[in-house]
């Protein structure tokens, strides 16, 4: 009997041991097991409700019943029905001020139960402005030109898709920001007055930058279109360009394919065609280049050698780390990678006394992508003329013109900043659930 | 002695079963929190799982906008940040809504999503991303299952009240748990013409609000013809809120034109017949006329058209009249609308959103969690293509444990 006894005390105190871990092992609500998850939905919530800067305004308008009504609408039409709500704003304070001042509310219950969420998402009112004040290229160094080539009565080739007038107009956009005098070059003849050393509009004409928005073929003023530019297939053209580039110490800007490949005059060149059935151009084809470059380096003119630029394909070359710095910098986002064509060879630099301003997109197997040549005669330090050659296949993207043309001249920006009190308001939605605990 | 060898006897007997029923009760206690555990670590995950959907553009970061395979998966809008998800990569995902179409002309399956009668979009197996292809992106193959559902918050129900003279809409506006009320609502009335050779269409656009009940009205005077075919789209938006409703009339219900998308990179999309893909047996197919159009959404929420090339043509029934091509030329969302016409005076309009905001479909895509043992879910609050979304993940795991004694 006395070892039934003890087996019934032995079976009490199991019990008593089941019961108190019973007790302290609380599993949790099934709700909790896979709880709605208030914070991730409340910030999604806000961030949806000032998808229209609508959330912004309101924060701004406390005393405004009409726009406050619409957040309540709104907020209470966004949320799933079993959802509370509490919608603060507070002002943001600086100094030695109470950090946070309440200045709205607005819930639909009266209390948000036991367990709630929150979170918080900051404003700024629609009278703030965040100014950019931008470095002028050539400002301090004398220059500060941009010519943009527009000219209306020439036609563009391997800028499928766009017309240089389009291009000429995103790049104006794009660019005029930075640069002291912006230009555009609207038809041949104003571009012979430039080449004739002579200004359009007031502007400095030396040390300018020059970007032809007509890919691989160049607009060719109608007093060009005869002997002896046209020799060559007008590389003679193109070796005359070299000149005024080197004279001016301009900046010539090839966005597409071949530099110097096509010239074009559709008044000049009416029924003549570039081989490939557009007409008001001649093809010029590798020669162009070459021809260029002569002239540049204040060689005699001719057209013999070998071809400088390549047409292997090149796909995913790579964005330069200085150029994808300056796309950071700058606010302009071109994919990193892109296919070139018609690379130019490295082995040229000393053919023709190049020497490597930037490269815009990093060489490969001896060719260089995109790249800016400054031509600096033998014994000397001065650059006297520059080229920017884009190698790249069709379609152009004139955001990877500017990147090259920022990041070579590297125009600061002064960024104005506000601080001041009543810009930032802070709004913090609460939510919880209906039946709380 | 026998006292004593009884007295033994019982108490071991007792001990033992008191021992077996107190390891049972102990064990499914253990049991529990150990589920809880596992429950619990789903929830978890299904919470990272969603925002590292919606939170990353994938690999390409436009692949929604291509036909390649990605190689990461990813939904959100590739030109925004925080929880704006791409209306294009919403588009390539394998609907699990309707069931795939089967288009004989070119040999291919279509995933089909379609919202009422005359609203399509269909879009080539070949372009979209398949549910086991999205697991192994995600790297939960074989661990996970899951279905995504991305849901418009605000439905705008149009109904017709009134046939003509004047042609009267009654429309009702609600969010998930609440109706928009004063909403804005901007709409745009497009009615068919069926004269001279080619259907065409005329846009007719206005603005009015909700009243305290979300409830509106719309009336056009100049619509006199009962069997006149139109379609009718309404932007509803009020405080960052902005929904999407749509209905249409036909007098063609049966031969009309249908849009496949076919190649995502291109924007091209094959008009077919209906007989070819449904009414088969019908033996009196008729040739269709067609006019396309695209029509974006702007930020006043208008729609403005956009000229397409080769936007007319015609189709027919059968092995000896092909399918025909338009091309959609921007990556822009909108709303290819595509007037035909049978005869005289019987055609209609059909809809295809190009970007699956444009006219708020709803995307489900993944598994099915019905048959599942758990299934943890949660939720985030989204803009797709500045249309308002509810994106829910439903999670659960693979790995097959279930409670024990």
């Amino acid at each position: 009997m006395m070892r039934t006894i003890e087996v019934l005390i032995v079976i009490i105190i199991i019990t008593g041991a089941f019961i108190a871990a019973s007790f302290f092992a609380v599993l949790p609500w099934p709700r909790q097991v896979s709880p709605m998850n208030l914070r991730r939905l409340s910030f999604t919530t806000l961030q949806m409700l000032d998808s229209n800067y609508d959330l912004s305004i309101a924060a701004f308008e406390v005393d405004n019943d009409t726009v406050w009504g619409q957040l309540q609408v709104a907020l209470s039409a966004s949320l799933p029905p079993n959802v509370l709500f509490n919608l603060t704003v507070y002002e943001v304070g600086s100094g030695t001020q109470q950090l946070y001042d309440m200045k709205a509310s607005i819930s639909n219950a009266e209390s948000l139960g036991a367990m709630s969420d929150a979170s918080s998402y900051l404003t700024a009112s629609s009278n703030v402005t965040f100014n950019t004040v931008p470095e002028k290229i050539g400002e301090q160094t004398g220059g500060g030109t941009l010519y943009i080539l527009n000219c209306s009565d020439a036609n563009g080739w391997w800028i499928t898709g766009y017309t240089a007038q389009s291009l000429a107009q995103d790049l104006y956009k794009l660019l005029s920001p930075y640069f002291v005098d912006t230009v555009m070059v609207q038809n041949t003849a104003q571009l012979a007055t430039i080449l004739g050393g002579n200004d359009l509009q007031g502007e400095t004409h030396q040390n300018a930058v020059v970007i032809n928005t007509f890919g691989e073929a160049v607009p060719i003023p109608s007093a060009y279109c005869q002997s002896p530019y046209s020799d060559g297939g007008y590389a003679r053209y193109s070796y005359f360009l070299g000149q005024k580039v080197r004279e001016f110490n301009w900046t010539w800007c090839s966005i597409v394919g071949y530099p110097f490949y096509y010239v074009s005059n559709t008044a000049a060149f009416p029924t003549q065609q570039n081989d490939w059935g557009i007409y008001g151009m001649r093809q010029t084809g590798g020669v162009g280049s070459i021809a260029f470059f002569r002239g540049l380096d204040n060689q005699a003119y001719g057209t013999s050698g070998s071809a400088v630029t390549d047409s292997g394909d090149r796909p995913n070359v790579v964005l330069s780390q200085d150029a994808i710095e300056a796309c950071n910098y700058y606010g302009i986002y071109p994919s990193i990678y892109q296919t070139s064509t018609r690379a130019l060879a490295d082995s040229i630099r000393g053919t023709y006394h190049l020497s490597v301003g930037m490269h815009i997109f990093n060489p490969v197997g001896g060719y260089n992508p995109g790249t800016i040549y400054n031509h600096v005669s033998a014994g000397t330090s001065t650059i006297t003329g520059s080229l920017m050659a884009l190698g790249l296949t069709r379609t152009p993207d004139i955001r990877l013109t500017g990147v090259g043309l920022l990041s070579y001249y590297h125009p600061r920006l002064y960024r104005s900043e506000y601080t001041a009190y009543g810009t930032s308001r802070l709004v913090v939605l609460q939510l919880g659930l209906v039946g709380g605990a | 002695m026998v006292s004593s060898t009884i007295d033994h006897m019982v108490a071991v007997t007792v001990f033992l079963a008191a021992t077996m029923l107190f390891i049972g009760l102990f064990n499914q206690t253990i049991q529990t929190a150990v589920i809880y555990q596992r429950h619990r670590a789903t929830a978890t995950k299904a919470s990272d799982l969603l925002d590292n959907m919606l939170l990353s553009p994938g690999i390409p970061w436009d692949w929604g906008k291509s036909d390649v395979v990605p190689t990461g998966f990813g939904l959100q809008d590739p030109e925004f940040t925080q929880y704006k998800v791409s209306p294009f990569s919403l588009m390539r995902l394998n609907s699990e809504a309707g069931d795939p179409v089967y288009y004989y002309k070119t040999g291919k399956s279509y995933s089909n999503i379609t919202v009422g009668d005359k609203n399509f979009l269909l879009v080539s197996n070949t372009s979209v991303l398949e549910y086991s292809s999205a697991l192994q992106l995600l790297g939960i193959n074989n661990t996970y299952g899951f279905q995504l559902t991305m849901t418009p918050i605000v439905t705008v129900e149009i109904t017709q009240e009134q046939a003509a003279s004047p042609l009267r809409f009654s429309l009702d506006v609600q969010g998930t748990g609440f109706p928009l009320a004063n909403a804005e609502i901007t709409y745009c009335l497009i009615t068919v013409s069926l004269g001279g050779g080619s259907p065409s269409f005329n846009s007719n656009y206005g603005t009015a609000y909700t009243d305290a009940e979300g409830s509106a009205t719309l009336v056009f005077n100049g619509v006199t013809n009962p069997n006149l075919s139109y379609a009718l789209v309404a932007y509803a938006h009020l405080g960052g809120l902005v929904g999407v409703g749509y209905t249409e009339r036909v007098s063609s219900g049966k031969q009309y034109v249908i849009p496949f998308v076919d190649d995502f990179s291109e924007g091209r999309i094959l008009i077919a017949h209906s007989y070819d893909i449904q009414y088969y047996e019908d033996q009196h197919p008729a040739e269709i006329k067609y006019n396309a159009s695209f029509l974006f959404l702007a930020e006043d929420f208008t729609l403005r058209e956009m000229p397409l090339e080769n936007s007319a043509g015609h189709v027919n029934y059968g092995d000896g009249s092909p399918y025909e091509v338009v091309n959609i030329p921007t990556d822009n969302p909108g709303i290819l609308v595509i007037t035909y016409k049978k005869s005289a005076n019987q055609g209609g309009v059909v809809m295809m959103p190009w970007g699956i905001s444009s006219l708020a479909f709803p995307i489900v895509f993944g598994g099915d969690p019905s048959k599942q043992e758990w299934v943890a879910t949660d939720m985030r609050q989204v803009t797709v293509g500045g249309i308002a979304y509810r994106a829910q993940l439903s999670l659960w795991s693979l790995e097959g444990y279930q409670v024990i004694g």
